[in-house]
């Protein structure tokens, strides 16, 4: 075979000598994989450094958390990630793997809570807006335990009251629940300054215990002198006094509320203590009422209709609620065989009284004496119309000077009061005074004069009728005519003087001839003037 | 047949040459076309072992670690190279999720593994099994690894997210440049030589014989 | 004598008129694979050293590159037309092709990056298009016209090849990073997968183009001795 003849390629140059050199190059290059490696092993223990410890939280869905995205927070700060989502083996809620960061390592103390965050809707308001567009995240609230947990049971709904929030509890007794639940709010001034942790039944039966949380720094608002009462939606009072809307703020329409104040703002009082209990009373009148001290039971008679007096109608004395109705009833009395209503009232005189004790300064006497002094001054009850469109009646106690004189018996049990006719009886006779006198009088006689006067009237009015026809008939055409005639002579006299008047054309050209005449001799005479032989001679030619 | 290692083929051209001894650092070209005939290996053999090592320690970091962090209000999301490829699966487009995880995670790792575990020392003493078949894969692989354009397709991508959101770099970017550097120099080691890599050693082991007149 | 150190990788110019003998009038073929040179062997032969067939040219080269250079085309007009990326914000959504968002780079003022994009997703599959019609056309002619411009395009169409998969990497990228619920969601296109399927249908066109056939004057007459068929 003949060797293929080629071409050289290039560089051929001489081979030089092979040696294997121990070169250092190679260790060099091995620092490359060398610092790879040290980087990767930072970045992998930097990572295993920051990670605190790993527990795991039950809830009932994983709505809104994801793997490996979903974080924890505790008061904002991330302290946390979701790991891993796994279904509990008997499928009744859901195990979350949660890494927490190393800062956070307190978090698995035993008594730390975790729950989701999302946007809910609760007796404390709307919350977690933020997260519909950033995603669900789990709240986390530190424990303060030395124990540590691995494993949590997730609260279902975010706990009313933090561990860290300040603040303090008080115990509160009512009646009955309302529309309050737990995390219906505590106003103070209409602001919201706490809310109601819980609610228990008393164990008789009787009432509800509400334990309410007022937060720092509002809680030293509340006094030994605090008066609480339900402030659930509005208050709506329509009686004697008038129509009252009252509410505390527009929340408290849906979901009820507590607002509570000192009784008296004017005097300093001591802060309450932790736990204090108060009762919870319906409304803030009823609040704000002064004790009312001993009740006194009396009874008035009336003479007229109780129609609109109910039980629990005011007992007023000048504007003061005094007491109020407890009862009425009818009576026969067979002495004067006439019908009787005794209303039984309750009244509380200590409202007056101390109230007039303090302004007379007389010594405190006793109920009984201080009645008797006031019935001789002509203190009497009577029935008043406290609301015209509901026709309801309340009883209205005061002074009449020219009463008849009345006695009233102290030791009589119930007391009984001298009453009055009420005022609308006195409407009553005027009106009948009215009535009668209406009646006397004589609209017979009134009538037939009236009647004789049209008569005559009509009489005149139909003569005038008649002049007026004559006029128009007999005087009338001669004015008209008399009108044209003068009218057709103003008529020519305008032509005359108006402005294309030929008469007034006539003028103005006899007016511009006789100018031009003038003009034409004023020529005449210049020439003359200047040529004065022409009148001889006659005009030269030029 | 017979061999003739005194001759070389232009592969581009398909002229034949007299194959000559090259000096260090030369090339060899075909006086034809222009193509590369063949170079001198020589130190790169040596330099190639660590920078393999090198690359696949940065490969894991790469793909461990997330490549880059964005933020907008407060809400942030990262991804890796395999987190793309999920989401690409996520939302139908299997095809091109195949298409990435080939083109920058198989490939690539095939070459670096077929290379490492040709070269670890311990396999340097004969052929190690499989040897043929593992060769002719990584050669099938070397035109299909892309990372260094994946890595330009990393910055297109951030700087057109640095308008609408705070871009902040994680580890695997900068494993990535890495990555990219030292692939670069370990792909452009045609393996070819390795075929001959063998005989040479035994060459010399032996004697003069065969390879290399 | 040692002048060895330096490096020398002369290149005189290469000349395409040089009468150099081809492999296949010679009798011998290179092995693909390992470059070692054989003489005597037979069409699909296994090679010596590295047990790859041995083949005179690539098998129906001309045939293989430009059914896959057809496919390509095709593919090409999707992957423009169709949107590449789907970006949903809050308020909108935006559907980007390749072009649309070259665009939004030089409207933006990254011109840097415009061109970049442009370039590589545009110009390059473009211009492997064109490059590989006219390799494959000009081969089927055996056409004498500038062979070593041919040849170096081959070589320039083979190395910048991969630079087109730019665009499905950043499109990839995005679609892993912007998942951020009620802001900004990213979704890639179907035309990313078209666009994918041009990149690997024209580096497979280029894979199996064989350039020697541009030197080729005719069909190989080789001495290198084919395969019996079974009579």
């Amino acid at each position: 075979m003949t060797p293929p003849d080629t071409p050289q390629d290039k560089p051929a140059l001489l081979q030089p000598r092979r040696t294997r050199q121990r070169n250092w190059l190679p260790s060099l290059v091995w620092l490359i994989p060398i610092i790879a490696a040290i980087v990767g092993l930072t970045l992998v223990a930097k990572i295993l450094v920051e990670r605190g410890p790993v527990v795991t939280v039950s809830f009932r869905s994983a709505e809104g958390l994801e793997a490996g995205k979903t974080k924890v927070k505790y008061k904002d700060v991330e302290i946390g990630q979701v790991q891993t989502l796994k279904l509990a083996a008997d499928r009744s809620h859901v195990l979350v793997g949660i890494q927490l960061n190393q800062e956070a390592s307190g978090f698995n103390a035993e008594d730390t809570r975790f729950w989701v965050v999302r946007p809910r809707i609760a007796a404390s308001g709307i919350s977690g807006l933020g997260t519909l567009l950033s995603g669900a995240y789990i709240g986390a609230d530190a424990g303060v335990s030395e124990e540590t947990k691995k494993e949590f049971v997730g609260l279902e709904q975010p706990p009313i009251v933090t561990r860290d929030a300040s603040g303090r509890q008080f115990v509160l007794h009512t009646d009955d629940l309302g529309s309050l639940d737990i995390g219906s709010p505590i106003f103070y001034r209409r602001i919201k300054v706490g809310q109601v942790v819980a609610y228990d039944l008393d164990s008789d039966g009787r009432g509800v215990t509400l334990r309410i949380f007022v937060n720092a720094p509002y809680d030293k608002f509340v006094t030994q002198a605090s008066r609480f009462w339900h402030a659930s939606g509005f208050n709506m009072e329509l009686n004697a006094s008038g129509f009252k809307l009252h509410t505390q703020a527009l929340s408290t329409v849906v979901l009820g509320g507590i607002a509570f104040r000192d009784r008296d703002e004017d005097r300093v009082s001591a802060p309450a203590k932790e736990g204090s209990e108060y009762p919870l009373v319906e409304d803030e009148s009823a609040a704000m009422k002064e004790p009312d001290g001993v009740p006194q039971t009396a009874l008035l008679y009336f003479d007229q209709s109780l129609r609109g007096l109910q039980p629990g109608a005011t007992v007023d004395f000048r504007g003061v609620v005094l007491g109020e109705v407890k009862s009425i009833g009818v009576e026969y009395d067979r002495e004067r065989r006439e019908f009787r209503m005794p209303v039984l009232v309750q009244i509380y005189p200590d409202r007056l009284g101390r109230r007039f004790h303090e302004e007379t300064g007389e010594e405190r006497r006793s109920n009984a004496q201080l009645l008797r002094l006031l019935v001789k001054r002509g203190l009497r009850a009577q029935l008043r119309n406290g609301n015209l469109l509901t026709g309801q009646l309340y009883v209205a106690i005061d002074f009449f000077p020219k009463a008849k004189p009345a006695q009233i018996d102290p030791e009589k049990v119930p007391l009984e009061l001298p009453t009055i006719p009420g005022s609308l009886d006195a409407l009553q006779q005027q009106l009948s005074d009215i009535a009668g006198k209406l009646s006397k009088v004589p609209f017979d006689e009134i009538g037939r004069d009236l009647q004789t006067t049209l008569k005559t009237l009509n009489k005149t009015l139909s003569t005038a009728e008649q002049t007026a026809a004559r006029i128009n008939n007999d005087i009338a055409p001669e004015m008209q005519a008399a009108m044209k005639d003068a009218r057709k002579t103003l008529n020519a006299a305008e032509r005359t003087l108006s402005d294309d008047a030929p008469l007034q054309q006539d003028i103005r050209q006899t007016m511009q001839e006789l100018s031009k005449a003038a003009a034409s001799i004023r020529v005449l005479t210049d020439y003359l003037q200047q040529h004065p032989e022409s009148l001889i001679r006659g005009k030269q030619e030029p | 047949m017979q061999k003739r290692p005194d001759l070389i083929v232009c592969e581009e051209c398909d002229a034949v040459y007299q194959r000559m001894p090259l000096g260090e650092r030369e090339i060899a070209r075909c006086l034809r076309c222009g193509a590369e005939l063949e170079r001198d290996t020589g130190k790169r053999l040596q330099h190639l072992l660590p920078l393999t090592v090198g690359a696949l320690i940065l490969f894991v970091i790469a793909n461990v670690f997330p490549i880059v962090t964005i933020e907008l209000q407060g809400l942030s999301s990262q991804t890796t190279l395999i987190g793309a490829v999920v989401a690409l699966t996520r939302d139908g487009m299997s095809e091109v999720a195949l298409l990435v995880l080939a083109t920058t995670l198989l490939f690539p790792l095939i070459q670096l593994g077929v290379l490492l575990y040709l070269l670890l020392p311990a396999a340097r003493a004969t052929r190690p099994p499989g040897f043929v078949l593992l060769l002719r894969l990584m050669q099938a692989a070397r035109p299909w690894g892309m990372i260094e354009v994946f890595m330009l397709g990393i910055l297109v991508a951030l700087i057109k997210l640095s308008n609408m959101a705070e871009v902040i770099p994680g580890p695997a970017l900068w494993s990535f440049g890495g990555l990219t550097v030292l692939l670069t120099v370990v792909v452009s080691f045609n393996p070819r030589y390795l075929w001959h890599l063998w005989e040479q050693q035994q060459a010399e082991q032996f004697g003069d014989q065969g390879a290399g007149a | 004598m040692s002048r060895a150190h330096e490096p020398v990788s002369v290149t005189l110019a290469e000349d395409e008129d040089l009468p150099v003998a081809d492999a296949a009038s010679q009798g011998v073929i290179g092995c693909h694979h390992c470059g070692t040179v054989w003489q005597g062997a037979t069409e699909h032969e296994h090679c010596g050293v590295c047990h790859a067939p041995l083949h005179v040219r690539k098998i129906d080269s001309l045939t293989r590159t430009w059914a896959l250079l057809i496919a390509a085309c095709i593919m090409y007009i999707p992957a423009n037309m169709m949107p590449v990326m789907v970006t949903s914000t809050l308020l909108d959504e935006q559907r980007d092709t390749i072009l649309s968002g070259v665009i939004y780079f030089w409207t933006s003022g990254e011109w840097g990056l415009a061109l970049v994009v442009f370039v590589a997703s545009f110009l390059v599959p473009l211009f492997k298009l064109v490059a590989l019609g006219i390799l494959v056309i000009s081969a089927r002619r055996r056409s004498r016209w500038q062979r070593l411009q041919r040849a170096k395009l081959y070589r320039l169409v083979e190395a910048i090849g991969r630079w087109s998969m730019l665009d499905v990497f950043v499109v990839s990228v995005l679609t892993g990073l912007v998942k951020i619920h009620g802001f900004a969601n990213v979704h890639a296109g179907i035309g990313i997968a078209a666009f994918g399927a041009v990149v690997v249908l024209t580096m497979l066109a280029s894979l199996s183009f064989d350039p020697r056939l541009i030197w080729d004057d005719a069909p190989p007459i080789s001495t290198v001795n084919k395969k019996q068929e079974p009579a």
